[in-house]
């Protein structure tokens, strides 16, 4: 990785800090957390605090177990966002090669279709079947281009090296 | 009414009989849908997480499509919705990144200028069409005991969404009961379907949906009503996959709010709908008239003394 990127990523890390900084631990986000509810080792609360004192999520791999509901966001009484800050958490971490293994095959997937699952001939038949338009399809070459110059395309060919090592 | 639609892949590929009673039930409140060549929205848990930058590209080529036919958008999928919406926000919100998003989609013959809106059906609905024109066109009511679940992805986050009220959630309640069925509270309305993370961990996936089922169940409705095609999936075959997991034993029918639509306005072929099912329901095959269903609620309240 080139030094400018490494700066970008400290920055990006500062200003997570700085985000979660009014964070008083009143346990809100952890209370409202799905997850946490029934997967403990998600803890909202002591994730805010550990970015805070640490930079980083408590153990490696944390921020993927986050749903995304955004129920953390909505009721933290300071305005602390940790389902914003788990986000960019993921974009550093899949920089890294660390994005788990299906977010990579869906993504892959995108690329090639402009779909998430790959669309089967099976279910565009069951369109057909029930009276549904054939729904028109992106270039699938501008689709690679817009993954090549904004950064996925590379972190897609990173995580497959990564997890192809993982698989030896 | 005219709008680019945006089924979003879920729906398209996975809930068709969805898209259907969407493209069944809008012409009767004249509303015409146009299909562009969208991409997948790109959904937050995969592409986003990956590549914010990623994200915010493709959800600005798809936005513009729409602008360069002058049309708004309307989406299906509360996840669609969402990310369309939170693309938008950023956009509108960040010249600096909409200068580079254009710079890319210039290559394309296109250009995002924020002049399109993000509609979800649940909007157009209850916002645009209203519940008394809804209940004015009932010809068929659908006399059943009902939870609703809005859906995260419609509710949050509120200061960009603006659907409903993301902790007391009411409208798809009201929507339900325009169509004369009875909406139950239940503890964990806007709590997750456990989608989310069904990809990382599916264990904890479906052990959300058990917490979510398990409060739903306690109130014994007849039905589950979404508007979302992923939360739909997450309970329907969900509840099986926790079944299996979890030793529990939940078997409650899942409708898109617009299916039920279909059925009360008494529109044909609502039966192929119904068929790709896969938790049953005998709906009330009844001819009775909106009239007699009038007498017969007002009949069961009981008198105040
Ligand atoms: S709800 Fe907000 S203030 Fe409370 S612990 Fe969570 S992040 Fe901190
Ligand atoms: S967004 Fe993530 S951390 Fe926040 S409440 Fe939801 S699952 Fe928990």
């Amino acid at each position: 990785m080139s030094d400018m990127s490494e700066d970008l990523q400290t920055n990006r890390l500062k200003e997570l800090k700085e985000t979660a900084l009014p964070c008083f631990q009143c346990g809100v986000c952890s209370s409202s957390c799905p997850v946490f509810r029934v997967s403990p080792e998600l803890n909202p609360r002591v994730s805010v605090d550990s970015i805070i004192s640490r930079g980083k999520v408590p153990s490696e791999g944390n921020e993927w177990l986050c749903a995304y509901c955004l129920m953390c966001d909505q009721r933290c009484p300071m305005g602390v966002s940790l389902a914003e800050i788990l986000m960019v958490i993921k974009n550093i971490s899949a920089k890294e090669g660390q994005a788990p293994p299906d977010v990579i095959e869906s993504a892959e997937s995108l690329m090639a279709d402009g779909c998430q699952s790959p669309i089967s001939s099976r279910s565009e038949k069951q369109r057909e079947d029930m009276g549904l338009p054939k729904l028109p399809r992106a270039d699938p070459e501008d689709v690679k281009m817009l993954f090549r110059a904004t950064g996925a395309a590379e972190v897609l060919e990173l995580n497959r090296s990564t997890s192809g090592e993982a698989s030896e | 009414m005219k709008f680019a639609f945006f089924p979003g892949c879920t729906m398209a590929y996975r809930l068709p009989f969805a898209e259907k009673s969407i493209r069944m039930v809008v012409p009767h409140f004249d509303v015409e849908l146009v299909d562009l060549a969208f991409t997948c929205c790109p959904e937050p848990n995969t592409v986003r997480a990956l590549s914010d930058d990623t994200w915010i590209t493709l959800a600005a080529r798809n936005i513009a499509l729409a602008e360069a036919e002058g049309l708004n958008i309307l989406t299906a999928c509360a996840g669609c919705h969402e990310s369309l919406s939170l693309a938008k926000h950023e956009l509108d919100e960040n010249p600096d990144r909409k200068n580079k998003v254009n710079e890319l989609l210039k290559d394309l013959g296109l250009e995002y200028k924020g002049t399109s809106t993000i509609v979800h059906v649940h909007q157009l609905l209850f916002d645009e069409i209203g519940i008394e024109s809804i209940s004015s066109k009932v010809v068929r009511p659908v006399p059943i005991k009902v939870v609703t679940h809005t859906g995260c992805h419609l509710l949050r986050p509120e200061r960009v969404l603006h659907v409903d009220n993301a902790e007391v959630p009411v409208k798809l309640d009201m929507l339900c009961e325009s169509l004369g069925m009875v909406p139950l509270e239940y503890m964990d309305k806007t709590m997750c379907c456990g989608a989310g993370v069904r990809k990382i961990n599916s264990v904890t996936s479906y052990a959300i949906l058990r917490e979510k089922m398990t409060s739903i169940a306690m109130v014994e409705p007849n039905a589950i009503v979404v508007f979302c095609p992923t939360c739909f999936i997450t309970f329907e075959s969900g509840q099986r996959v926790a079944n299996r997991i979890f030793g529990t034993d939940f078997k409650i029918p899942v409708f898109y709010y617009t299916e039920l639509l279909a059925i009360a306005l008494n529109l044909p072929e609502t039966d192929i709908l119904l068929a790709e099912h896969r938790v049953k329901i005998e709906l009330p095959t009844s001819t009775e008239t909106k009239e007699e269903n009038k007498t017969e609620t007002k009949d069961s309240i009981p008198s105040s003394p």
